[in-house]
């Protein structure tokens, strides 16, 4: 380049920005009417860039503003409620579910029907169609529409998971999806361009990597809600999406709990804490050889000290779990609690022989957090169980790497984990992580527990439909994983939500995969 | 010369061949897959569910089978679909995010130049005074200081606290299209992004034109009575500018660097926001493409390169 020209370029580039300072407005452009702005897909309930809800594995709390299921967990996840479905029953041959469908219309103004159930289900059904529901839908054996307003489903066995399952089933358009060859339905535009649903929202447009832009939906059942527009922003991480919030741009957002501490006692600000519902624990690797004697799962468990962990690190933001479960209604009786006791874990070593089993050899200890809470849980896990003699070695991966590894064969690889599994609302959850024949490549029991007893509870309490005996059976999982110690189980941790206070009538739980639950975005209001 | 050119093509297709090799065997001996990528640890899913994902997807096929797939769509245009994008097909996604990512580079590029030229002349005319001094300590500063930090603290400082910038994002959601609006989101990662270069401008104008203000013909235009500001304006200056911007051609690659990271705490939408969500998210077709693209592109500015250097040097060609 010429140096005249160059000179040039540059005064033209210190013009632009000098003009760019002056006028450039402080704060971003408002938007016009009623909108809310969220991080509604942050943290691990969301799933950012998902529209397709057959390949949903979490953000259900956004995709429920725009979809609906047949049925919906009641806000406190404590039970099934109906949503698209008026009312639901189940015969007393424990397989026949007859739905009872709202006389509503899909955002395009078709009316919601029960062919659009028998489409979605059948859909949901089948695997070609890109759906990870396909292997938990296998038992239904057909689906009848006697008329418009009924839907009934017949399964070919009793599943107590069935209605859990199918509160994540959000209802699709057949008028919009029937022509689309099934092969096809995942890669279709249509779920990112222009979905029909029968939610409060209906769906405008997205900005890639950016936002989700919804407009009321006037014709909602439930009311007109009171928002004009919801937007779902993206964020590369929770941390970015609190900085938001702190800068006034969203009014909700999923934050880490050292993040949502510093909210506490903030006016302009609700701090949200429930339930995660995810049972943390640690995991012995069953084939790896060294965690076969029951004495030494013992040990790990009394070399820990769970409550200091949970005082001094969560904040007191967490319940002990001596099995799966903390709900009151699925805890066994006489239960053994596992008090910290290092000189008992000492004994117990002893007596099964650690040092010829293991001695202080190094053993690898993965985990997929990568928050330093659970770093510093895990550190301090690591010298309580050094001071007894297990030398363990935390090593934090990305997801896909964890994954890549458990799933693998290579036992010398993954001897010990720290994890996570869902364990609620439907208790059935934990089926898949402990029951012999979820064994890989079959199933996702990746720590290859094969006890007989559990197995044997866990069958029982998955085919018991009926809910008045459902909590004793799980009582019965509780008990048998209390006692045999499939994994080490530690606690049940909080999550946190924040929601600015110009934020009114707003509901949000930290349920698993984002729920759904019963929310009622079209009550969701923003205050002047 | 065509029979020079045409053997050069041929190699440059090779080199981008070998790339393409390269790239998809690192990608498959990294630990998990798009799939693995996909499962929320926490969250039960039954594993044939997943199979049946990982089969639609074709990754059960064997690695090679994999390969000349890809490879054999790929030469008719076809990069498939991102895996993470919810099936959008990749080439059309891949080319959408240059364009954010070369304003955001081109201004933080603008900056650091506009910034650190001024700067360096301004520090070079008051050698060793207070202001000179001042302006080298912040250079080394910026010099010195990592793009995390500066991002992070820019982003705090800046948008949460003071609220004069969005805290990311490209455009406010929801709001119509506005250069102003675009302007809001796009200052401070720009100039985040010029920090490190600007200051490397200011330090090599600064020494360039010290270096020639203690010239002959500098001292010549003195003599003559030429006012001091148009001794420097257009007798030091224009020299002294020739070693930096032979430093701003060369240090590109660092705002490139930068900017991947920038896109990443700021949520701006380009190319380097896509590559580190597709690595994260182990999305092969979008890694494969951005990277054979990326290729491409060097490839081919050195193919000129080399072809124009056998127009002016004829010895280039039979070598």
């Amino acid at each position: 380049m010429h140096r005249r020209n160059f000179g040039r370029l540059l005064a033209a580039g210190a013009l632009l920005f000098a003009t760019t300072a002056a006028v450039v407005p402080a704060t971003a452009q408002a938007q016009t009417g009623k909108t809310i702005v969220g991080g509604f897909d942050v943290g691990p309930g969301g799933f950012q860039g998902n529209f397709n809800p057959l390949t949903a594995t979490a953000g259900f709390t956004w995709l429920n503003t725009y979809f609906e299921p047949l049925v919906i967990y009641t806000s406190d996840l404590s039970k099934l409620t109906g949503a698209l479905a008026s009312e639901f029953t189940l015969a007393q041959d424990n397989l026949t579910y007859t739905f009872k469908l709202a006389q509503t219309n899909w955002h395009d103004g078709t009316p919601f029907t029960s062919a659009d159930v028998k489409f979605t289900l059948e859909l949901a059904k089948n695997a070609e169609s890109g759906s990870i529901f396909a292997a938990r839908l296998a038992d239904i054996a057909s689906v009848e529409t006697p008329d418009a307003r009924t839907a009934v489903v017949k399964l070919s066995k009793p599943n107590s998971a069935f209605l859990s399952v199918l509160s994540q089933m959000m209802m699709l358009p057949q008028h919009a999806l029937s022509s689309v060859n099934v092969k096809e339905v995942a890669k279709s535009a249509w779920w990112s361009t222009k979905p029909v649903g029968t939610g409060p929202f209906k769906f405008v447009k997205h900005v890639s990597d950016q936002y989700v832009e919804l407009a009321a939906y006037d014709g909602y059942r439930g009311g007109k809600p009171k928002a004009d527009r919801l937007i779902n922003r993206y964020f590369a991480n929770p941390a970015a999406a609190v900085a938001a919030l702190r800068a006034g741009e969203i009014q909700f957002t999923f934050a880490e709990p050292d993040d949502a501490k510093t909210f506490k006692g903030n006016g302009g600000f609700r701090v949200i804490e429930g339930d995660s519902y995810v049972v943390n624990y640690i995991g012995f690797n069953h084939r790896a050889g060294i965690w076969s004697d029951l004495r030494v799962r013992q040990a790990v468990m009394h070399a820990i000290d769970r409550n200091a962990i949970v005082s001094s690190l969560y904040g007191g933001a967490a319940k002990l779990a001596n099995c799966g479960y903390v709900a009151p209604q699925l805890l066994a009786k006489d239960m053994a609690d596992y008090a910290y006791n290092p000189q008992k874990a000492k004994d117990l070593l002893a007596e099964a022989g650690w040092e010829k089993i293991n001695g202080s050899k190094p053993i690898p200890w993965l985990t997929y957090y990568n928050t330093p809470q659970v770093a510093n849980v895990m550190a301090a896990m690591q010298a309580m169980l050094a001071q007894v003699g297990v030398n363990v070695v935390p090593r934090a991966l990305d997801v896909p790497s964890y994954n890549g590894i458990v799933r693998s064969e290579k036992w010398q690889d993954f001897p010990l984990i720290y994890a996570g599994l869902q364990n609620g609302p439907n208790p059935g959850s934990l089926n898949v992580g402990l029951n012999a024949a979820q064994t890989p490549p079959s199933g996702n029991n990746i720590m290859r527990v094969e006890m007989p007893p559990l197995t044997d509870a866990l069958n029982a309490a998955m085919g018991e439909t009926d809910p008045a005996k459902a909590d004793g059976r799980w009582q019965k999982v509780c008990k048998e994983m209390n006692a045999a110690l499939p994994w080490g189980p530690m606690w049940v941790a909080s999550r946190y939500g924040v929601v600015s206070s110009k934020l009114k009538d707003f509901f949000w739980t930290p349920a698993p995969g984002g729920g759904p639950f019963v929310s009622h975005p079209e009550k969701w209001d923003l205050a002047p | 010369m065509l029979q020079y050119i045409l053997r050069r093509t041929a190699v440059g297709l090779l080199m981008l061949l070998a790339l393409t090799v390269l790239i998809f065997t690192l990608l498959r001996l990294t630990p998990g897959d798009p799939i693995d990528a996909y499962i929320n640890p926490s969250v039960p899913i039954s594993a044939s569910d997943l199979e049946m994902l990982r089969t639609r997807l074709g990754l059960e096929r064997p690695l090679p089978v994999q390969y000349f797939a890809w490879l054999g769509a790929a030469l008719t245009g076809d990069f498939g679909y991102s895996i993470q994008y919810n099936g959008e097909a990749v080439l059309p996604l891949v080319l959408n995010r240059i364009g954010p990512t070369i304003l955001l580079m081109f201004s933080g590029l603008v900056i650091s130049v506009v910034v650190g030229i001024t700067t360096g002349i301004f520090a070079a005319v008051r050698r060793n005074k207070l202001a000179d001094l001042s302006l080298s300590t912040v250079a080394f500063v910026g010099i010195s200081s990592p793009a995390f930090l500066t991002a992070l603290l820019g982003l705090y400082v800046f948008a949460v606290n003071l609220r004069w910038v969005p805290a990311g994002g490209m455009s406010t959601p929801g709001a119509p299209f506005s250069v102003g609006d675009l302007l809001a989101h796009l200052i401070l990662p720009a100039a985040l992004l010029s920090i490190g270069h600007g200051a490397l401008i200011m330090r090599y104008m600064r020494s360039s034109l010290l270096e020639v203000l203690s010239q002959d013909y500098v001292r010549t235009a003195r003599a003559k009575g030429v006012r001091e500001f148009w001794v420097i304006v257009k007798h030091a200056v224009r020299n002294a500018l020739l070693p930096v911007i032979t430093l701003i051609g060369s240090t590109i690659g660092m705002a490139i660097g930068g900017a991947i990271f920038i896109e990443s705490v700021f949520d701006w939408p380009g190319m380097g926001l896509l590559m580190v969500n597709a690595v994260v998210r182990r999305d092969y077709p979008v890694i494969m493409c951005a990277t054979l693209l990326t290729g491409a592109c060097v490839i081919l500015v050195n193919l000129l390169t080399d072809i124009a250097y056998a127009a002016v040097d004829p010895r280039i060609k039979v070598a």
